[in-house]
């Protein structure tokens, strides 16, 4: 799979395997072609020679067949089988002369001796005994005619075979035989004949070999009768059964040769042809070297182009990914493969113009990314501030240092005048920056237009610039020669315009602008963040002021901490209650703030306990605890609550402590009232209903004297009753601060004295009453006065005892009356003497009647000193008790006016 | 048979007079006190049967008085008050007190509520049954009024002892409110389930081993009482 994907990944490897698949099937095609048609060429040379072999064969065999037949049909003449000389000469000669392929007809005896021969010839060898020729052997056991092996005659003295015909008489005696010698040379130049014929044939050998491998013909005569081995190889030994075939194999030169046999059946002998194959197979040898040719042809090619293309154009090409890779990823590239580059980039092909647009390509991008990254920059310099001045400030730094110049202006509308000035300016005189201001109608600022315009304007040269001659005075008192305006796209910020100023003519680039246009996107976005959230800042800042300010003044104490319990905010009333500064506060734990409140808790730990409830628990989150507040006892509430972003995720605890001493004491108060009047109204009543049952019961019949007694003691209950809800009514018209007292002179001894009449005194009681002498009328309502001067001479006799001494005296201090009335009882002890008077409530919830016995009475007393813009306390005194109270002594219009004061300071003392 | 005596404390005197002629003219002796200081002293230097008292009075109040009584008498103490809330009630039960009438009152009540407390008081004198009830660890000697608690001898007040006996002698079966009051208390009562439970508590906190989880006095929600033995 690898090696697929590297075929896919390399070009070089990609061309050879496409060249391949185009050379392979050619050269296969090529080589099967080569093969297919070696082999018919091979065939047919065979085949050829096989047939000329067999037709060599066919004629040699005729030409013996017709000597057999000749000395057969000689054997059949009597004068042969005779012997008869003269017979035989005749008979001879004739034959001779049909067949001129023989050289010699002879007739040997039984016994092999020969009888004669025809011509008789020079070396005449009548007489000579053959019997040893293996021919003559053979005679004796057939009577068909035969030919012999090849051999020397001795007669002619040439080589010759013999045709022999035995002789057998009609009994089946050997007569002898009749022996014609064929002239192997005739043979021989047959093939003589038939090799010339072939002559185009370089090399054609044609032999004919008898039964004992003998050359019995061959074109040069000079092999004749030689073993076949001196002119073949020795190969055809065991072939010469077939009906011929053919044989490559080398020869005694070593030379590969063809060699094809074909059989001379009747006779047992062999015909050779035999050719050198180089000259036998030429056409399918020159179709090898042919394909051997255009396959190496090919192979060469392609290496060749495989090498022109693995260095001309692949190794380039493989040279230039890396590189043009590293300049895509803006990596640096070496000096070496830059200097490679370089001599690349010469070439003049389409390689090097690739390489050339690569090198312009690295560069450009070098420069876009080299100003991006500036742009970047100063846009980061620019936003990384929200205040305006500050981002002016930077704008222009980074205008600057972009364009390299050395002045630049903001221009934005002045909204109040409704002209453009200078923001804020860099490298320009003080002069100028005082004095430019463009009103929005001018047609030839550049900064107007460039605003209307919406795009950058700029003009390269002033002194040239024909829209400019209006304004050439400033340029030239200023000193610049070129300049151009950007307008920045705002929306919550005033129209605003960039200005940069060149001090000789420039011609501003298609790239500044640019550049200048694409920082002005980012200034615009910095001035509008900065605009924006000086607004939002300015709103912020004065709501978390009234917030604060809110929170602060909170009689509530309230921790605000995050999730880690640290606290975020508390306000003042934390800090008061915790005795710690906002210092110590910030970041100190809720565990230690609450642990510093809870010190003063009445029960720390239960406190404690209750407040880790309400921090762990999700239900109930408040809870009271009782502090002692500065030495006072005090409920404290406290109550947590999630703090949750805006997508209601906690993260956040906040925590409020509200005093609520006041609502639980005005409860207490509330429930003591209720109590304590119902207490007070009931003690008549039971009175009432007591003597009322008395009477009514039917098992005692009481006396007269007693029956009036008991209805008196009604009456006076009843009496004490209807005073009693008189007087919580003109106490609760004091508490709405709608008693209206009456002012008429009263009489203190008359007042004294009926006071002291219906408080029941006990028997054993003294009264002793003692008014300064002199003393001027005192202003007042009579009835009221006796109320408080009863209560209070009732108490005295109550907690005096039976046998106490009451006390009552009246002095005149400056325009005051004081009252006091004592006793010579326990006393009042004195943490009791502040409050006795605090209405009726029964303060410690004792129910011991050391105060609140005369818990309404005493309230009473206050509510109408009071009234009378007086004012009630207990004096110290060394043994028993003493309550005193001033009365003033001035008009009614005062009295009023004290009464309102009187009363509003009791609200502010209860709140 | 002397007369029973009665001491009466109250601080307004319509009232003390009240109690004092009635109960007089009905054959007891009375005697009155303004305070509790006096009442103490006069308690201290005289046997009294039967105690009425004020609650709210000046020096010393009247379950203060109560609590003091109690420190050395089992006498019937009637309490009268004006202050008719339960807590108030509850804590004079749990001082000790064998009543309370609520002001104001009519004769014929505060003569119903003597009758009631002295006969608890008078059945729970020693008497000559020989009888002797023993319930689990718990065993009452009647002829000496003798409670024993796993061998150890504790103190109960007559109505106490009453309600006690009353529930032992029912062990086992459901008591309804209203008939444990009229049994113990008296025919008068019915309606003062409070009392109940003041007096069920103090019993437990006498013979329980854990109070808080009873193994005697079992408390049917809404019905009333079970002494299992």
């Amino acid at each position: 799979m690898k090696r697929w994907l590297y075929l896919y990944r390399d070009l070089g490897v990609q061309l050879l395997a496409l060249y391949l698949l185009l050379i392979v099937p050619f050269l296969i095609t090529l080589l099967v072609f080569n093969q297919l048609v070696g082999v018919r060429i091979r065939e047919n040379v065979e085949a050829n020679d096989l047939s000329l072999a067999h037709a060599i064969a066919q004629e040699t065999n005729n030409s013996i067949n017709n000597s057999l037949q000749a000395v057969q049909e000689l054997a059949a003449y009597p004068e042969v089988v005779q012997a008869d000389s003269a017979g035989m000469d005749r008979l001879f000669s004739v034959a001779m002369n049909t067949h001129p392929n023989m050289n010699l007809i002879y007739r040997l005896s039984p016994s092999g001796i020969m009888l004669y021969h025809y011509p008789t010839g020079p070396g005449s060898t009548v007489g000579v005994d053959f019997s040893f020729r293996q021919y003559y052997q053979q005679a004796l056991k057939t009577d068909q005619p035969f030919v012999s092996e090849g051999r020397i005659s001795p007669t002619t003295n040439q080589p010759v075979a013999t045709a022999v015909m035995p002789i057998w008489s009609g009994d089946g005696q050997f007569l002898g035989l009749v022996g014609a010698n064929i002239k192997l040379e005739s043979l021989s130049n047959t093939l003589a004949s038939i090799a010339s014929e072939h002559q185009s044939q370089e090399g054609l050998q044609v032999a004919i070999l008898d039964s004992s491998y003998q050359i019995i013909a061959y074109p040069d005569p000079a092999f004749l009768l030689h073993s076949a081995s001196d002119l073949f190889p020795d190969i055809y030994q065991h072939a010469a059964a077939d009906n011929g075939s053919s044989q490559i194999a080398a020869d005694s030169g070593n030379n590969e040769r063809l060699y094809t046999h074909a059989p001379i059946s009747d006779i047992h002998w062999e015909v050779i042809v035999s050719r050198p194959t180089s000259a036998a197979f030429a056409a399918q040898i020159t179709l090898q070297h042919v394909t051997e040719i255009a396959a190496s042809a090919f192979v060469l090619i392609g290496l060749f182009f495989w090498a022109i293309l693995s260095f001309r154009v692949i190794g380039p090409v493989e040279q230039l990914a890396p590189i043009s890779e590293a300049i895509g990823a803006n990596r640096p590239i070496s000096q070496e493969e830059r200097d490679q580059l370089k001599r690349l980039a010469r070439r003049e092909d389409q390689i090097g113009h690739l390489i050339r647009s690569i090198l312009r390509m690295e560069e450009s991008i070098g420069d876009r990314m080299k100003e991006n990254a500036t742009l970047l920059e100063t846009s980061a310099a620019v936003v990384s501030s929200l205040d305006l001045q500050t981002v002016l400030d930077r704008i222009l730094e980074q205008m600057s240092r972009l364009l390299k110049v050395e002045r630049c202006a903001i221009i934005a509308l002045d909204e109040q005048h409704g002209v453009f000035r200078v923001q804020a300016s860099r490298g320009l005189s003080k002069s100028y920056v005082e004095r430019l201001a463009i009103q929005p109608s001018e047609p030839d600022s550049v900064t107007m237009r460039a605003l209307h315009a919406k795009e950058a304007i700029y003009v390269s040269d002033t002194e040239t610039d024909p829209s400019y001659v209006n304004r050439r005075g400033l340029s030239r008192s200023e000193g610049y020669r070129a300049i151009m305006a950007v307008p920045l796209n705002t929306q919550h910020a005033p129209p605003t315009v960039l200005l940069v100023f060149h001090a000789v003519p420039h011609q501003f680039t298609y790239n500044e602008i640019q550049l200048l246009t694409t920082f002005a996107n980012q200034a615009a976005m910095a001035i509008e963040n900065a605009v924006l959230f000086e607004r939002s800042d300015t709103r912020l800042e004065e709501q978390t002021r009234r917030l604060e300010a809110l929170i602060q003044s909170m009689e509530d104490g309230l921790i605000l901490s995050d999730l880690k319990d640290q606290v975020v905010y508390a306000n003042r009333r934390v800090g008061e209650l915790a005795s710690l500064t906002p210092e110590d506060l910030a970041g100190a734990s809720v565990k230690s703030v609450l642990a510093r409140i809870l010190a003063n808790a009445q029960d720390t730990q239960k406190a404690q306990q209750e407040i880790k409830n309400i921090f762990e628990k999700a239900g109930a989150r408040k809870v009271e605890i009782d502090l002692s507040l500065s030495g006072q006892a005090a409920s404290m509430r406290l109550e947590t609550f999630d703090v949750t972003d805006m997508r209601d995720i906690i993260i956040g605890h906040g925590l409020i402590l509200q005093d609520v001493t006041a609502d639980r004491e005005l409860d207490r108060m509330k429930s003591s009232l209720i109590s304590t009047v119902s207490h007070e109204l009931r003690t008549p009543l039971a009175g009432i209903k007591g003597y009322v049952s008395t009477l009514l019961a039917d098992d005692v019949e009481w006396d007269r004297s007693s029956q009036r007694e008991f209805l008196s003691v009604i009456s006076n209950e009843t009496d004490r009753l209807s005073s009693l809800v008189n007087n919580l009514l003109d106490l609760s018209r004091i508490e709405a601060g709608s008693l209206r007292l009456s002012h008429q002179v009263c009489e203190l001894e008359e007042t004294i004295q009926r006071a002291a009449k219906q408080a029941r005194l006990e028997a054993g009681n003294r009264l002793e009453v003692q008014i300064e002498p002199n003393l001027p009328p005192l202003f007042g309502d009579p009835p009221r006065l006796e109320t408080i001067l009863r209560n209070l001479i009732e108490n005295a006799a109550k907690y005096g005892g039976s046998d106490a001494a009451i006390r009552v005296e009246v002095v005149r201090q400056k325009d005051h009356l004081v009252f006091r009335v004592s006793d010579n009882g326990p006393g009042i002890p004195p943490e009791e003497s502040q409050r006795i008077f605090e209405s009726f409530y029964r303060v410690d919830n004792s129910l011991t009647r050391t105060a609140s016995g005369a818990g309404l009475g005493l309230a009473i007393c206050q509510g109408f000193v009071r009234a009378h813009g007086g004012r009630i306390w207990v004096e110290p005194q060394e043994s028993g008790a003493c309550i005193a109270f001033l009365i003033p002594l001035n008009g009614a219009a005062d009295l009023q006016k004290s009464l309102d004061v009187e009363h509003n300071g009791a609200n502010d003392e209860r709140d | 048979m002397n007369a029973i005596k009665v001491l009466v404390v109250d601080d307004e005197k319509p009232l003390r007079d009240f109690v004092r002629r009635n109960l007089e003219v009905r054959g007891y002796e009375v005697l009155t006190a303004s305070n509790g200081l006096e009442a103490m002293a006069l308690f201290n230097t005289s046997p009294v049967d039967l105690v009425i008292l004020d609650i709210m009075m000046p020096h010393q109040d009247g379950l203060e008085t109560t609590r003091r009584i109690r420190q050395s008498s089992n006498v019937p103490i009637i309490i009268l008050t004006a202050l008719g809330e339960e807590a108030d009630k509850v804590r004079a039960f749990d001082l000790g007190v064998d009543d309370y009438l609520t002001k104001p009152f009519g004769v014929g009540e505060l003569l119903g509520r003597i009758k009631a407390v002295l006969r608890r008081s008078h059945w729970s004198t020693p008497n000559t049954d020989d009888e002797r009830i023993v319930r689990g660890d718990i065993s009452v000697e009647l002829a000496n009024h003798r409670v024993t608690i796993r061998g150890q001898t504790i103190e109960l007040t007559p109505t106490e002892y009453n309600l006690l006996i009353y529930l032992m002698r029912y062990a086992g079966k459901v008591l309804e409110h209203r008939a444990i009051l009229q049994h113990v208390w008296g025919a008068e009562y019915g309606d003062e389930a409070e009392y109940l439970r003041v007096y069920i508590g103090r019993l437990r906190q006498k013979i329980e081993s854990d109070p808080l989880h009873p193994r005697y006095l079992h408390t049917e929600h809404g019905i009333g009482y079970r002494f299992e033995g």
